[in-house]
């Protein structure tokens, strides 16, 4: 077996254990109440072999991480397929770490999941191993972005605690207004996540299909020494082209559901073959995300906010909280020193300026704004609790704007290719 | 209004004090059994003057945190906005005007029209990062004195309600069996070995246990840093502290760093891009090309005297190959590897002046292409430069001229004076490249002085040329030391402030009775498990959990 394939193999090893780690802890509470059992004997056990899983997995992503590195001479974070995949291990190493801090099992339940997504997310896109450009070729680079990811993975561990002190806390009884906006919050953060595993559901499916289209597009380049051409690009498309790119010529199209031809062209002002392509994803995953959303509603025959708020019941609020907020506490000085200050290193280095406004570098300094003022807020203010729990989950989708995002609708320097 | 802030322990607080400063009692002691709110450990701020005039009205706008959070979220979403279409400064040379309007439509035009396209140069988005900055500072001014007096002169033997109202309490009696005093020994040891300080009173029936207390101090680290950082910022825009241009370096061709007493010398540029055999083979299949290097191999030079003029006193001060990641750096200079482009161009020649009837070589000369001089003497003969025309070419009429100041096809007139020849000379056109001298029948347009000269070069040797123009981005910044010390104070503030906790334990002894309230700044779980264990080792048993007073709020 030669290294590359060591390294996928791992990567997926991992998976399937996190997936198993996840289902046992979710046992490990929605079993507690399974007849002739001691509930805290029962959460105790099964949460340490969910515990024990996710070591494994990690070890096994650790393989597939270090393997990759070997194989392709520099570590792997260099485009958007193995900056995920960082991204997933350091979510899993940051639940780790919290687990051994606070130890509860109903962590497991919502940490990993979000890591499990995010590698599901991760494969999506194209995984060979690139050569270094040179901009690339710094030391800092890597510091950057590993220390930037891991920050962002305990912020994603904050998150989970958000979401689990919202179900938790959210009142699934009263017909208040203010109740029943909660619920309404917590229902689209629950579809958010339904409309990411559509996504990466989707783009797997046709990809194990062999979907493929292809488009060509002419567009105006204007090269080095300001002529501008004529060039014809060519985008491929890895789901079936409900937006074909604005005055685009089908090149090649498999037919699906009867469609052999798309059904839409992208609007003009959206320029560039690459529009019409990440438009057409945005609504694919969308479309996904409401069927498979529908799916479940109609599997649970109730919010699923309402489905999932009973495991949690016994949990102490205050610790969820405390839990929710220790994660975050303990990942902003990581982001600061990765998202902004060695960010600005590299940048200095790299481009004789330590701060430009790109796109992506000013959407690193609005999460840190965002979590000074999460921060501010608690400390001084006394945002506990709901509050705090509102904002933790809003400052991980900011997150997720800025890694997902940014390089679907606004592009920068920093961009990695796309689906 | 007068309030009384005179406690009962009989310490005078100033107005604006929630817990007296001595025994922590809270002023206004309703009576209920609510949880203290310890911020500041109940201080009065400057902020809390009675009768404020208009610079305390000032002072406690810019020291209130709630203003301070306004001004952060209206930054992050006037950032946000700059984000929606390209900045302006992403183009080098675009008329903004037009490129919104037609690129983006309506919307990009009210984008422009808004200023913001120039988001963050604007003047309301510095007013905000100032209004922050100001805030920094009179905030922190506003809390760390307060709170500083605070914390070093803390009573020891606080009011019981100050200690049950705390978020975690403990309020039993010292265990059977025991004196007061022995046990209260105990609980010190177990404390001290968890890392406590121990503060025990005089009177012997009250003790203080803290830990970490220098992790208070962290916010305001952080915050100086910040303030330093900002400072930083501003200085950027002091005449002269800060340069930034972006200059085409020809290989060969010592090129003067503009508003500088610097040249820079591009000895040789080079591009590498990546073989098959250094990609993975799945890669290797996609055939693209993917650059690896990127190089220019630069001299340093320090003008001397003569800058101004045509040929201006160099000398060496710094060498150095440029790399992307890797700038030039010399006393606060700094060239960044930013663009090449391939300019094959003669910078030199060494010509021969031979006779083409007979074959003799007379001599040769050093030619060059951009700043030949004026004459040169070859054998016998002298060459007197009377026409230079770096791009050769003709106009409507018919005559010579040239199309840009690049040598791209070096044509000159020499006055050829000598024997043999008219008194006054002969002119001679001279074209450097082989291919004009085709195109532009060199020998025929000589005539007589074609058939009987001929100037050229033997062999490639006696070529210089250049393949290359490397694009440097020249820049100073002088305020960059200020800026990453900033940085690194903010960073060794925020990790003394978040991986460090302030607990204090405070214990007192009434007779039996025993009466502990137990503080953090974060990490309830770590403070409860503190008290817990040690209670615990010192014969009271109780469970971590039970040591909270908030009790389930949901
Ligand atoms: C971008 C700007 C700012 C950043 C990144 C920042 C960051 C922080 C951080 C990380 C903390 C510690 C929070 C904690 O321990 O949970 C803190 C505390 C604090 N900040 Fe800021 N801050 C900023 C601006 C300001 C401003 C403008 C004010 C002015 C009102 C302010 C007032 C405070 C106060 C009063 C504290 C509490 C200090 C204490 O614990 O005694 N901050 N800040």
């Amino acid at each position: 077996m030669n290294l590359g394939s060591l390294s996928s193999t791992s990567l997926l090893i991992a998976f399937i254990i996190y997936n198993v780690s996840f289902l046992v802890f979710v046992l490990a509470l929605a079993g507690k109440r399974w007849s002739g059992r001691d509930p805290e004997a029962h959460q105790r056990r099964w949460g340490k072999a969910g515990f024990a899983l996710a070591v494994i997995g990690f070890a096994a992503q650790l393989v597939y991480f270090f393997t990759r590195w070997a194989e392709g001479g520099h570590i792997p974070t260099s485009n958007m397929y193995e900056f995920m995949t960082f991204l997933s291990m350091m979510v899993i190493c940051a639940f780790l770490i919290v687990y051994l801090i606070y130890r509860t099992p109903v962590l497991g339940m919502f940490a990993m999941p979000v890591g499990i997504i995010i590698v599901a997310y991760a494969s999506v896109f194209p995984s060979e191993v690139q050569p270094l450009i040179p901009a690339l070729q710094s030391y800092w680079l890597k510091i950057h972005v590993t220390t930037a990811a891991t920050g962002e993975a305990f912020f994603a561990v904050g998150f989970a605690g958000g979401l689990m002190y919202l179900l938790r806390t959210v009142d699934y009884q009263s017909d208040a207004a203010a109740a029943r906006k909660e619920r309404r919050g917590v229902e689209c953060t629950l579809f958010v996540i339904v409309t990411l595993i559509a996504f990466v559901s989707a783009v797997f499916g046709f990809n194990a299909a062999g979907y493929k289209a292809q488009f060509a597009q002419q567009t105006l380049v204007t090269d080095k020494s300001g002529a501008q051409q004529q060039v014809t690009q060519k985008v491929d498309y890895v789901l079936p082209p409900i937006f074909a790119p604005n005055g685009a010529e089908t090149v090649q199209m498999t037919p699906f559901l009867g469609m052999s031809k798309p059904l839409f062209e992208a609007p003009s002002w959206m320029e560039g073959a690459n529009a019409g392509r990440k438009l057409n994803t945005v609504v694919w995953s969308l479309l996904g995300g409401v069927v498979l959303y529908g799916v479940l509603r109609l599997i649970a025959r109730k919010p699923l906010g309402a489905a999932i708020s009973p495991l949690l019941q016994g949990m102490d609020p205050d610790d969820l909280d405390e839990i929710g907020y220790r994660a975050i506490a303990i990942g902003y000085p990581i982001f600061t020193l990765g998202a902004l200050i060695f960010a600005m290193i590299w940048a200095q280095e790299a481009w004789g300026r330590f701060w430009g406004w790109d796109p992506k570098e000013v959407w690193a300094l609005i999460t840190w704004l965002f979590y000074a003022a999460f921060l501010h807020l608690r400390l001084s203010r006394g945002w506990l609790g709901k509050r705090s729990a509102w904002l933790s989950v809003i400052g991980f989708l900011i997150v997720m704007f800025t890694l997902v995002g940014v390089n679907l609708v606004i592009a920068g320097l920093h961009s990695y290719a796309g689906v | 209004m007068i309030t009384n802030t005179k406690c009962e322990c009989g310490h005078q607080n100033p107005v604006g004090t929630v817990l007296c400063e001595s025994c922590g009692k809270p002023i206004e002691d309703d009576g209920s059994a609510a949880t203290l709110e310890m911020r500041y450990d109940g201080v009065a701020r400057r902020s809390q003057k009675q009768n404020p005039t208009w610079l305390d009205r000032i002072w406690n706008f810019f020291s209130s945190v709630k203003i301070a959070v306004w001004l952060i979220i209206i930054t992050l979403l006037g950032a946000a906005l700059g984000t929606i279409y390209p900045q302006e400064t992403t183009f080098l040379n675009l008329d903004p005007a037009v490129y919104y309007k037609q690129t983006y439509g309506t919307l990009g035009d009210i984008y422009y029209r808004l200023g913001l396209s120039r988001t963050y140069s604007s003047w309301w988005f510095i007013a905000l990062l100032f209004m922050i900055g100001t805030s920094l500072v009179i905030c922190s001014l506003d809390r760390v004195l307060p709170l500083y007096r605070a914390l070093s002169k803390q009573q020891l033997r606080k009011h019981h309600s100050f200690l049950l109202r705390q978020r975690v309490a403990f309020d039993g009696v010292v265990p059977e069996q025991q004196d007061e005093a022995s046990w209260l020994g105990g609980m010190a040891q177990t404390l001290r070995k968890r890392g406590y300080r121990i503060h025990v009173g005089e009177d012997g029936g009250a003790m203080l246990a803290e830990k970490h207390r220098f992790s208070r101090w962290g916010p305001y680290i952080n915050h100086i840093g910040l303030i330093i950082f900002l400072l930083g910022v501003l200085m950027r825009s002091i005449p002269g502290w800060s340069m930034d241009q972006y200059v085409g370096f020809v290989e060969g061709q010592p090129t003067r760093i503009p508003n500088t007493d610097y040249w820079l010398l591009n000895e040789k540029f080079s591009v590498d891009f990546y073989k098959q055999d250094e990609m993975t083979p799945e890669f290797g299949a996609r055939d693209r090309i993917v650059p690896k290097l990127y190089a220019t191999d630069a001299v340093l030079y320090r003008c001397t005297a003569d800058c101004a003029g045509p040929q201006p006193k160099l000398s060496e001060v710094h060498r150095q190959r440029i790399e992307v990641n890797k700038p030039l750096d010399y006393k606060g200079l700094k060239a960044y590897q930013f663009d090449y482009r391939e300019t094959p161009m003669i910078l030199s020649l060494k010509p021969s002046l031979k006779n083409r009837q007979t074959g003799e070589v007379y001599g040769s000369f050093e030619l060059s292409m951009t700043k030949p001089a004026d004459t040169y003497r070859v054998g016998p003969y002298t060459l007197k430069v009377k026409g230079f025309y770096p791009d050769f070419g003709l106009d409507d009429k018919g005559l010579p001229m040239t199309k840009s100041n690049d040598p791209k096809a070096p044509a000159f007139i020499f006055q050829v004076t000598g024997p043999g020849l008219p008194a006054g000379g002969a002119p001679y056109l001279y074209f450097a490249r082989q291919i004009d001298k085709a195109q532009f029948h060199e020998q025929e347009i000589n005539g007589a002085l074609g058939q009987q000269f001929d100037i050229s070069v033997g062999s490639m040797q006696d070529v210089k040329i250049a393949s290359y123009t490397s694009y440097l981005n020249i820049r100073v910044d002088t305020a960059m030391p200020y800026i990453w010390t900033g940085a690194a104070i903010s960073m060794i503030g925020l990790i003394m402030g978040f991986y460090w906790q302030h607990r204090r334990i405070w214990l007192r002894i009434d007779g039996r009775r025993l009466a502990i309230g137990a503080h953090t700044n974060k990490n309830w779980y770590g403070l409860r498990a503190d008290l817990a264990g040690a209670l615990g080792k010192n014969g009271i048993a109780v469970a971590p959990k039970s040591l909270e007073t908030r009790g389930n709020r949901a």
